[in-house]
Protein backbone atom coordinates (compact mmCIF):
# COMPACT_ATOMS: atom_id res chain seq x y z
CA UNK A 1 0.00 0.00 0.00
CA UNK A 2 3.09 2.40 0.80
CA UNK A 3 4.85 1.62 -2.15
CA UNK A 4 2.14 2.71 -4.04
CA UNK A 5 1.95 5.87 -2.77
CA UNK A 6 5.37 6.37 -3.22
CA UNK A 7 5.01 4.56 -7.14
CA UNK A 8 2.54 7.54 -7.97
CA UNK A 9 4.39 10.54 -5.99
CA UNK A 10 7.38 9.53 -8.50
CA UNK A 11 5.34 9.13 -11.16
CA UNK A 12 4.03 12.97 -10.90
CA UNK A 13 7.04 14.00 -10.25
CA UNK A 14 8.45 12.45 -14.05
CA UNK A 15 5.49 14.07 -15.31
CA UNK A 16 6.47 17.89 -15.15
CA UNK A 17 10.11 17.43 -15.77
CA UNK A 18 10.89 19.80 -18.35
CA UNK A 19 12.32 23.20 -16.78
CA UNK A 20 10.17 24.98 -19.08
CA UNK A 21 6.96 24.30 -17.98
CA UNK A 22 8.15 24.18 -14.05
CA UNK A 23 8.68 28.09 -14.88
CA UNK A 24 5.25 28.64 -16.03
CA UNK A 25 4.09 26.52 -13.33
CA UNK A 26 6.07 29.06 -10.76
CA UNK A 27 4.82 32.15 -12.49
CA UNK A 28 0.97 31.41 -12.23
CA UNK A 29 1.67 30.41 -8.65
CA UNK A 30 3.10 33.87 -8.45
CA UNK A 31 0.51 35.88 -10.00
CA UNK A 32 -2.02 34.00 -8.31
CA UNK A 33 -0.72 34.64 -4.85
CA UNK A 34 -0.50 38.61 -6.04
CA UNK A 35 -3.87 38.58 -7.12
CA UNK A 36 -4.94 36.87 -3.17
CA UNK A 37 -3.03 39.38 -1.46
CA UNK A 38 -3.97 42.63 -3.49
CA UNK A 39 -7.43 41.58 -3.56
CA UNK A 40 -7.79 40.91 0.22
CA UNK A 41 -7.06 45.00 0.30
CA UNK A 42 -10.61 45.68 -1.01
CA UNK A 43 -12.70 45.46 1.67
CA UNK A 44 -15.57 43.53 1.74
CA UNK A 45 -13.52 40.96 -0.02
CA UNK A 46 -12.17 38.95 2.80
CA UNK A 47 -16.04 38.87 4.41
CA UNK A 48 -17.32 37.37 1.06
CA UNK A 49 -14.61 34.47 1.90
CA UNK A 50 -15.59 34.37 5.10
CA UNK A 51 -19.53 34.00 4.07
CA UNK A 52 -18.48 31.44 1.59
CA UNK A 53 -17.26 29.61 4.03
CA UNK A 54 -19.71 29.60 6.57
CA UNK A 55 -22.89 28.54 3.70
CA UNK A 56 -20.90 25.76 2.74
CA UNK A 57 -20.70 24.38 6.38
CA UNK A 58 -24.45 25.24 7.12
CA UNK A 59 -25.29 23.79 3.27
CA UNK A 60 -23.29 20.49 4.81
CA UNK A 61 -25.63 20.55 7.89
CA UNK A 62 -28.48 20.87 5.68
CA UNK A 63 -28.07 17.99 3.23
CA UNK A 64 -27.51 15.89 6.80
CA UNK A 65 -31.42 17.64 7.99
CA UNK A 66 -32.65 17.05 4.00
CA UNK A 67 -31.84 13.66 4.82
CA UNK A 68 -32.99 12.29 8.14
CA UNK A 69 -36.51 14.13 6.68
CA UNK A 70 -36.52 12.27 3.20
CA UNK A 71 -35.77 9.06 5.66
CA UNK A 72 -38.33 9.78 7.79
CA UNK A 73 -40.58 9.78 4.82
CA UNK A 74 -39.95 7.15 3.41
CA UNK A 75 -40.37 5.20 6.50
CA UNK A 76 -44.22 6.74 7.03
CA UNK A 77 -44.78 5.78 3.59
CA UNK A 78 -44.18 2.40 4.24
CA UNK A 79 -45.84 1.85 7.55
CA UNK A 80 -48.63 3.30 5.39
CA UNK A 81 -48.21 1.25 2.35
CA UNK A 82 -47.85 -1.99 4.44
CA UNK A 83 -51.19 -1.08 6.14
CA UNK A 84 -52.91 -0.81 3.42
CA UNK A 85 -53.94 3.12 3.46
CA UNK A 86 -54.96 4.88 0.01
CA UNK A 87 -52.63 7.75 -1.13
CA UNK A 88 -50.45 7.49 1.24
CA UNK A 89 -48.11 10.47 -0.32
CA UNK A 90 -51.04 12.71 -0.07
CA UNK A 91 -51.63 11.90 3.65
CA UNK A 92 -48.08 12.38 4.53
CA UNK A 93 -48.08 15.78 2.50
CA UNK A 94 -51.07 17.26 4.43
CA UNK A 95 -49.57 16.15 8.38
CA UNK A 96 -46.09 17.54 7.28
CA UNK A 97 -47.36 21.31 6.98
CA UNK A 98 -49.86 20.98 9.49
CA UNK A 99 -49.80 23.74 12.37
CA UNK A 100 -51.00 24.53 15.72
CA UNK A 101 -51.45 28.11 16.23
CA UNK A 102 -50.51 29.57 19.97
CA UNK A 103 -53.71 31.35 21.39
CA UNK A 104 -53.38 34.84 21.79
CA UNK A 105 -51.49 35.75 25.16
CA UNK A 106 -52.19 39.36 25.57
CA UNK A 107 -55.53 38.58 27.15
CA UNK A 108 -54.56 35.87 29.80
CA UNK A 109 -58.04 35.22 30.99
CA UNK A 110 -59.28 31.30 30.08
CA UNK A 111 -56.04 30.98 27.74
CA UNK A 112 -55.41 27.52 28.88
CA UNK A 113 -58.99 26.22 28.24
CA UNK A 114 -58.18 27.57 24.79
CA UNK A 115 -54.80 26.15 24.36
CA UNK A 116 -56.08 22.53 26.07
CA UNK A 117 -58.89 23.13 22.85
CA UNK A 118 -56.60 23.92 20.08
CA UNK A 119 -54.16 21.23 20.80
CA UNK A 120 -57.27 18.71 21.70
CA UNK A 121 -58.64 19.26 18.66
CA UNK A 122 -55.77 19.13 16.78
CA UNK A 123 -55.00 15.16 18.07
CA UNK A 124 -58.40 14.25 17.66
CA UNK A 125 -58.38 15.90 13.95
CA UNK A 126 -55.26 14.06 12.70
CA UNK A 127 -56.79 10.63 14.48
CA UNK A 128 -59.80 11.18 12.54
CA UNK A 129 -58.17 12.01 9.25
CA UNK A 130 -56.32 7.96 9.83
CA UNK A 131 -59.58 6.52 10.70
CA UNK A 132 -61.42 8.30 7.80
CA UNK A 133 -58.48 6.93 5.56
CA UNK A 134 -58.93 3.72 6.95
CA UNK A 135 -61.88 2.90 9.66
CA UNK A 136 -60.56 -0.53 10.70
CA UNK A 137 -57.26 0.02 11.97
CA UNK A 138 -56.13 -1.33 15.51
CA UNK A 139 -54.62 1.43 17.97
CA UNK A 140 -51.34 0.14 17.75
CA UNK A 141 -51.03 1.15 14.30
CA UNK A 142 -52.89 4.10 14.94
CA UNK A 143 -50.58 5.29 17.37
CA UNK A 144 -47.49 4.28 15.04
CA UNK A 145 -48.92 6.60 12.17
CA UNK A 146 -49.52 9.29 14.51
CA UNK A 147 -46.12 9.40 16.10
CA UNK A 148 -44.87 9.23 12.00
CA UNK A 149 -47.10 12.30 11.43
CA UNK A 150 -45.36 13.93 14.06
CA UNK A 151 -41.59 13.41 13.61
CA UNK A 152 -42.32 13.95 9.93
CA UNK A 153 -43.42 17.20 11.15
CA UNK A 154 -40.86 18.20 13.27
CA UNK A 155 -38.17 17.80 10.92
CA UNK A 156 -39.53 19.28 8.39
CA UNK A 157 -39.97 22.80 10.38
CA UNK A 158 -36.81 21.90 11.46
CA UNK A 159 -35.03 21.84 8.04
CA UNK A 160 -37.36 24.63 6.47
CA UNK A 161 -36.04 26.89 9.39
CA UNK A 162 -32.85 26.56 8.77
CA UNK A 163 -33.16 27.01 4.95
CA UNK A 164 -35.08 30.11 5.56
CA UNK A 165 -32.27 31.60 7.62
CA UNK A 166 -29.49 30.30 5.08
CA UNK A 167 -31.48 31.58 2.18
CA UNK A 168 -31.81 34.80 4.00
CA UNK A 169 -28.37 35.13 4.86
CA UNK A 170 -27.43 34.68 1.67
CA UNK A 171 -29.47 37.60 0.33
CA UNK A 172 -28.77 39.84 2.29
CA UNK A 173 -25.07 39.36 2.56
CA UNK A 174 -25.45 39.28 6.28
CA UNK A 175 -22.14 37.35 7.85
CA UNK A 176 -23.72 37.90 10.89
CA UNK A 177 -26.76 35.97 10.71
CA UNK A 178 -24.56 33.14 8.82
CA UNK A 179 -22.16 33.28 12.16
CA UNK A 180 -25.45 32.27 14.18
CA UNK A 181 -26.61 29.57 11.95
CA UNK A 182 -23.31 28.45 11.54
CA UNK A 183 -22.88 27.96 15.37
CA UNK A 184 -26.87 26.31 15.68
CA UNK A 185 -26.69 24.00 13.05
CA UNK A 186 -24.97 21.16 14.46
CA UNK A 187 -27.47 21.52 17.71
CA UNK A 188 -30.56 21.07 15.17
CA UNK A 189 -28.40 18.22 13.21
CA UNK A 190 -28.16 16.37 16.13
CA UNK A 191 -32.13 16.76 17.07
CA UNK A 192 -32.87 16.03 13.58
CA UNK A 193 -30.87 12.73 14.09
CA UNK A 194 -32.83 11.88 17.30
CA UNK A 195 -35.67 12.59 15.72
CA UNK A 196 -35.57 10.20 13.31
CA UNK A 197 -34.19 7.68 15.04
CA UNK A 198 -36.86 8.25 17.66
CA UNK A 199 -39.46 7.24 14.88
CA UNK A 200 -37.65 3.90 14.42
CA UNK A 201 -37.56 2.71 18.15
CA UNK A 202 -41.49 3.97 18.02
CA UNK A 203 -42.38 1.81 15.01
CA UNK A 204 -40.67 -1.42 16.49
CA UNK A 205 -42.91 -0.90 20.08
CA UNK A 206 -39.82 -0.52 21.75
CA UNK A 207 -39.93 1.42 25.07
CA UNK A 208 -38.56 5.07 25.38
CA UNK A 209 -36.77 6.76 28.54
CA UNK A 210 -39.40 9.37 28.63
CA UNK A 211 -41.40 5.78 29.38
CA UNK A 212 -39.72 6.32 33.16
CA UNK A 213 -43.03 7.09 34.53
CA UNK A 214 -45.21 4.65 32.74
CA UNK A 215 -42.67 1.78 33.47
CA UNK A 216 -42.76 2.75 37.59
CA UNK A 217 -47.09 3.26 37.34
CA UNK A 218 -47.13 -0.27 35.61
CA UNK A 219 -45.22 -2.30 38.85
CA UNK A 220 -48.32 -1.32 40.84
CA UNK A 221 -50.86 -1.48 38.10
CA UNK A 222 -50.13 -5.34 36.79
CA UNK A 223 -51.11 -6.29 40.05
CA UNK A 224 -54.97 -4.54 40.09
CA UNK A 225 -57.29 -6.45 38.10
CA UNK A 226 -59.75 -3.51 38.21
CA UNK A 227 -58.87 -0.66 36.00
CA UNK A 228 -60.56 2.00 34.52
CA UNK A 229 -60.33 4.88 31.99
CA UNK A 230 -60.32 8.25 33.72
CA UNK A 231 -59.59 10.17 30.71
CA UNK A 232 -58.80 9.82 26.98
CA UNK A 233 -55.88 7.51 26.67
CA UNK A 234 -55.35 7.05 30.45
CA UNK A 235 -55.82 3.62 32.75
CA UNK A 236 -56.14 4.06 36.49
CA UNK A 237 -56.31 1.68 39.21
CA UNK A 238 -56.41 1.44 43.02
CA UNK A 239 -54.72 -0.86 45.18
CA UNK A 240 -54.60 -0.83 48.98
CA UNK A 241 -50.97 -0.08 50.18
CA UNK A 242 -50.28 -0.88 53.89
CA UNK A 243 -53.42 0.73 54.88
CA UNK A 244 -53.68 3.54 52.51
CA UNK A 245 -55.93 3.51 49.10
CA UNK A 246 -53.29 3.87 46.29
CA UNK A 247 -54.65 5.08 43.23
CA UNK A 248 -52.56 4.82 40.42
CA UNK A 249 -52.36 6.41 36.90
CA UNK A 250 -50.84 6.16 33.64
CA UNK A 251 -51.40 6.27 29.93
CA UNK A 252 -52.97 3.44 28.09
CA UNK A 253 -50.51 1.36 26.93
CA UNK A 254 -49.03 -0.42 25.23
CA UNK A 255 -49.43 2.13 22.29
CA UNK A 256 -47.21 5.26 21.77
CA UNK A 257 -49.06 8.10 23.38
CA UNK A 258 -48.72 10.09 26.66
CA UNK A 259 -52.39 10.05 26.91
CA UNK A 260 -54.34 13.18 29.61
CA UNK A 261 -52.74 12.58 32.55
CA UNK A 262 -53.70 15.80 34.05
CA UNK A 263 -57.66 15.55 33.23
CA UNK A 264 -57.47 12.22 35.16
CA UNK A 265 -56.08 13.68 38.49
CA UNK A 266 -58.60 16.36 38.28
CA UNK A 267 -61.46 14.01 37.66
CA UNK A 268 -59.52 11.30 40.26
CA UNK A 269 -59.65 13.67 43.03
CA UNK A 270 -63.10 15.45 42.15
CA UNK A 271 -64.52 11.77 43.42
CA UNK A 272 -62.25 11.67 45.90
CA UNK A 273 -62.44 15.07 47.39
CA UNK A 274 -60.27 15.66 50.22
CA UNK A 275 -59.56 12.14 51.38
CA UNK A 276 -56.49 12.47 48.84
CA UNK A 277 -53.48 13.26 50.75
CA UNK A 278 -50.88 13.28 48.71
CA UNK A 279 -50.09 13.32 44.75
CA UNK A 280 -47.50 11.76 43.59
CA UNK A 281 -45.38 12.63 39.99
CA UNK A 282 -42.75 10.36 38.38
CA UNK A 283 -41.19 11.68 35.29
CA UNK A 284 -38.36 11.56 33.28
CA UNK A 285 -36.62 14.86 32.99
CA UNK A 286 -33.74 16.31 30.85
CA UNK A 287 -30.57 16.02 32.77
CA UNK A 288 -27.38 18.85 32.23
CA UNK A 289 -24.27 17.74 30.44
CA UNK A 290 -21.61 15.92 33.43
CA UNK A 291 -24.90 14.57 34.85
CA UNK A 292 -25.35 10.85 35.52
CA UNK A 293 -27.86 9.23 32.75
CA UNK A 294 -30.55 7.14 35.50
CA UNK A 295 -30.02 8.97 38.50
CA UNK A 296 -32.77 9.81 41.00
CA UNK A 297 -33.89 13.65 42.03
CA UNK A 298 -37.04 14.18 44.28
CA UNK A 299 -39.10 17.87 44.78
CA UNK A 300 -42.24 19.13 45.01
CA UNK A 301 -44.62 20.16 42.23
CA UNK A 302 -46.19 18.61 38.92
CA UNK A 303 -42.91 17.09 37.30
CA UNK A 304 -44.61 16.59 33.40
CA UNK A 305 -43.34 18.13 30.30
CA UNK A 306 -46.65 19.81 28.88
CA UNK A 307 -46.93 22.79 27.21
CA UNK A 308 -49.71 23.95 29.94
CA UNK A 309 -53.02 22.33 29.76
CA UNK A 310 -52.45 19.03 31.63
CA UNK A 311 -50.10 20.47 34.30
CA UNK A 312 -52.48 23.21 35.52
CA UNK A 313 -55.42 20.96 35.86
CA UNK A 314 -53.27 19.04 38.64
CA UNK A 315 -51.91 22.23 40.45
CA UNK A 316 -55.48 23.66 40.51
CA UNK A 317 -57.03 20.59 41.80
CA UNK A 318 -54.30 20.43 44.18
CA UNK A 319 -54.71 23.78 45.50
CA UNK A 320 -58.28 23.62 45.36
CA UNK A 321 -58.15 20.51 48.06
CA UNK A 322 -54.92 21.70 49.53
CA UNK A 323 -53.23 18.13 48.78
CA UNK A 324 -49.18 18.96 48.90
CA UNK A 325 -47.52 17.36 45.00
CA UNK A 326 -44.52 16.00 45.19
CA UNK A 327 -41.88 14.99 42.69
CA UNK A 328 -40.04 12.19 41.64
CA UNK A 329 -37.41 12.52 38.39
CA UNK A 330 -34.52 10.21 36.95
CA UNK A 331 -32.61 12.24 34.59
CA UNK A 332 -31.34 11.40 30.82
CA UNK A 333 -30.67 13.32 27.53
CA UNK A 334 -33.15 14.55 25.27
CA UNK A 335 -31.68 12.01 22.72
CA UNK A 336 -32.36 9.05 25.50
CA UNK A 337 -35.81 10.50 26.27
CA UNK A 338 -36.89 10.27 22.89
CA UNK A 339 -35.31 6.65 21.87
CA UNK A 340 -34.56 2.91 23.39
CA UNK A 341 -34.56 3.08 27.18
CA UNK A 342 -31.24 2.73 28.35
CA UNK A 343 -30.29 -0.24 31.05
CA UNK A 344 -29.38 2.86 33.34
CA UNK A 345 -33.00 4.48 33.25
CA UNK A 346 -34.92 0.87 33.86
CA UNK A 347 -32.65 -0.10 36.71
CA UNK A 348 -33.76 3.37 37.79
CA UNK A 349 -37.24 2.24 37.42
CA UNK A 350 -37.43 -0.52 40.28
CA UNK A 351 -35.57 1.98 42.55
CA UNK A 352 -38.24 4.77 42.07
CA UNK A 353 -40.55 2.22 42.99
CA UNK A 354 -39.17 1.19 46.71
CA UNK A 355 -38.51 5.70 46.50
CA UNK A 356 -42.46 5.91 45.80
CA UNK A 357 -43.33 3.34 48.47
CA UNK A 358 -40.78 5.04 51.16
CA UNK A 359 -42.40 8.66 50.39
CA UNK A 360 -45.99 7.08 50.93
CA UNK A 361 -44.95 5.51 54.46
CA UNK A 362 -43.01 8.61 55.28
CA UNK A 363 -45.44 11.35 53.97
CA UNK A 364 -49.12 9.93 54.55
CA UNK A 365 -51.36 7.99 57.14
CA UNK A 366 -53.08 5.31 57.24
CA UNK A 367 -56.37 5.28 55.58
CA UNK A 368 -55.29 8.23 53.26
CA UNK A 369 -55.73 8.07 49.75
CA UNK A 370 -52.55 8.73 47.89
CA UNK A 371 -52.41 9.35 43.47
CA UNK A 372 -49.56 7.93 42.16
CA UNK A 373 -48.99 9.19 38.37
CA UNK A 374 -46.38 7.72 36.15
CA UNK A 375 -46.40 10.91 33.65
CA UNK A 376 -44.45 9.88 29.72
CA UNK A 377 -44.89 8.27 26.59
CA UNK A 378 -45.97 4.68 26.99
CA UNK A 379 -44.80 2.67 23.79
CA UNK A 380 -43.91 -0.64 24.40
CA UNK A 381 -45.51 -0.46 28.29
CA UNK A 382 -49.18 -1.72 29.27
CA UNK A 383 -50.21 -2.28 33.08
CA UNK B 1 -17.86 18.28 14.31
CA UNK B 2 -18.74 17.99 18.06
CA UNK B 3 -21.56 15.51 17.31
CA UNK B 4 -19.45 12.50 16.24
CA UNK B 5 -18.16 12.75 19.99
CA UNK B 6 -20.99 11.54 21.07
CA UNK B 7 -21.33 8.59 22.99
CA UNK B 8 -24.64 8.37 21.86
CA UNK B 9 -22.71 7.26 18.14
CA UNK B 10 -22.30 3.77 20.18
CA UNK B 11 -24.34 1.25 18.51
CA UNK B 12 -27.09 -0.06 20.87
CA UNK B 13 -28.67 -3.64 20.89
CA UNK B 14 -32.37 -3.80 22.46
CA UNK B 15 -32.91 -6.78 24.92
CA UNK B 16 -35.97 -7.86 26.90
CA UNK B 17 -35.39 -9.14 30.15
CA UNK B 18 -37.98 -11.99 31.15
CA UNK B 19 -39.02 -13.23 34.94
CA UNK B 20 -41.28 -15.59 36.84
CA UNK B 21 -43.86 -14.06 39.41
CA UNK B 22 -43.75 -16.07 42.10
CA UNK B 23 -39.86 -17.11 42.04
CA UNK B 24 -36.06 -15.34 41.02
CA UNK B 25 -36.04 -16.84 37.35
CA UNK B 26 -35.03 -14.33 35.32
CA UNK B 27 -33.57 -14.48 31.31
CA UNK B 28 -32.77 -11.73 29.03
CA UNK B 29 -33.12 -12.17 25.48
CA UNK B 30 -32.65 -10.63 22.19
CA UNK B 31 -35.97 -7.80 21.90
CA UNK B 32 -39.12 -8.90 19.59
CA UNK B 33 -41.71 -7.48 17.77
CA UNK B 34 -44.37 -7.46 19.45
CA UNK B 35 -42.68 -7.48 23.12
CA UNK B 36 -44.39 -5.46 25.60
CA UNK B 37 -44.36 -4.71 29.26
CA UNK B 38 -45.48 -6.97 31.51
CA UNK B 39 -46.72 -9.35 28.14
CA UNK B 40 -46.89 -12.99 29.87
CA UNK B 41 -44.71 -15.42 28.13
CA UNK B 42 -45.39 -18.60 29.43
CA UNK B 43 -44.80 -20.85 32.24
CA UNK B 44 -41.08 -20.65 34.64
CA UNK B 45 -39.27 -23.64 34.10
CA UNK B 46 -37.87 -23.68 37.69
CA UNK B 47 -41.47 -23.54 39.86
CA UNK B 48 -44.27 -23.43 37.14
CA UNK B 49 -44.92 -19.63 37.78
CA UNK B 50 -45.97 -16.89 34.98
CA UNK B 51 -43.41 -15.38 33.46
CA UNK B 52 -43.47 -11.82 32.51
CA UNK B 53 -41.57 -9.42 30.37
CA UNK B 54 -40.39 -7.16 33.34
CA UNK B 55 -38.20 -5.06 31.11
CA UNK B 56 -37.51 -3.92 27.54
CA UNK B 57 -34.11 -2.10 27.32
CA UNK B 58 -30.87 -1.06 25.41
CA UNK B 59 -27.35 -2.12 26.18
CA UNK B 60 -24.20 -1.08 24.69
CA UNK B 61 -22.72 -3.56 22.56
CA UNK B 62 -19.16 -4.74 23.63
CA UNK B 63 -16.45 -3.42 21.28
CA UNK B 64 -15.77 -7.05 20.28
CA UNK B 65 -19.50 -7.68 19.65
CA UNK B 66 -19.29 -5.16 17.15
CA UNK B 67 -16.66 -6.10 15.27
CA UNK B 68 -18.68 -9.63 14.94
ZN1 LIG C 1 -40.46 -19.38 38.77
Amino acid sequence: MLFDIFNIVAMAQGLGGSSSSEFLLTTILYIVFMGFIVASFFPGFQQKMQIGFLSRDVEKNLYMIEGYLKDSKSMAEKLLKDKNFPEPQQFINKVMERFVIDPVNIEPTDIISRMKLLLRANEDTVREMITKYSPNIDPMTRSQIEISAEVVNALNMIFKIIRHYLLMAKKLNSIMIMYQLQMVAPIYVKLAEAYARAQKVFLQGIPVGDGLGPLVASRFLMNINDKWVPSKDIIAGTMEFEGRRLIVVKAEGPMATVGTPGEAVQNIIEKEGSKVSRIITVDAALKLEGEDTGSIAEGMGVAMGDPGPEKIAIERVATKYNIPIDAVIVKMSMEEAITEMRKEVYDSADKVVNYVKDLIRERTKPGDSVVLVGVGNTAGIAQ
Amino acid sequence: MAISSDSSKQPLITKTLIKCMSCDYSIERDFQEGDFVPKLVGTCPKDGGKLYIAGIYAIKLQPQQAKR
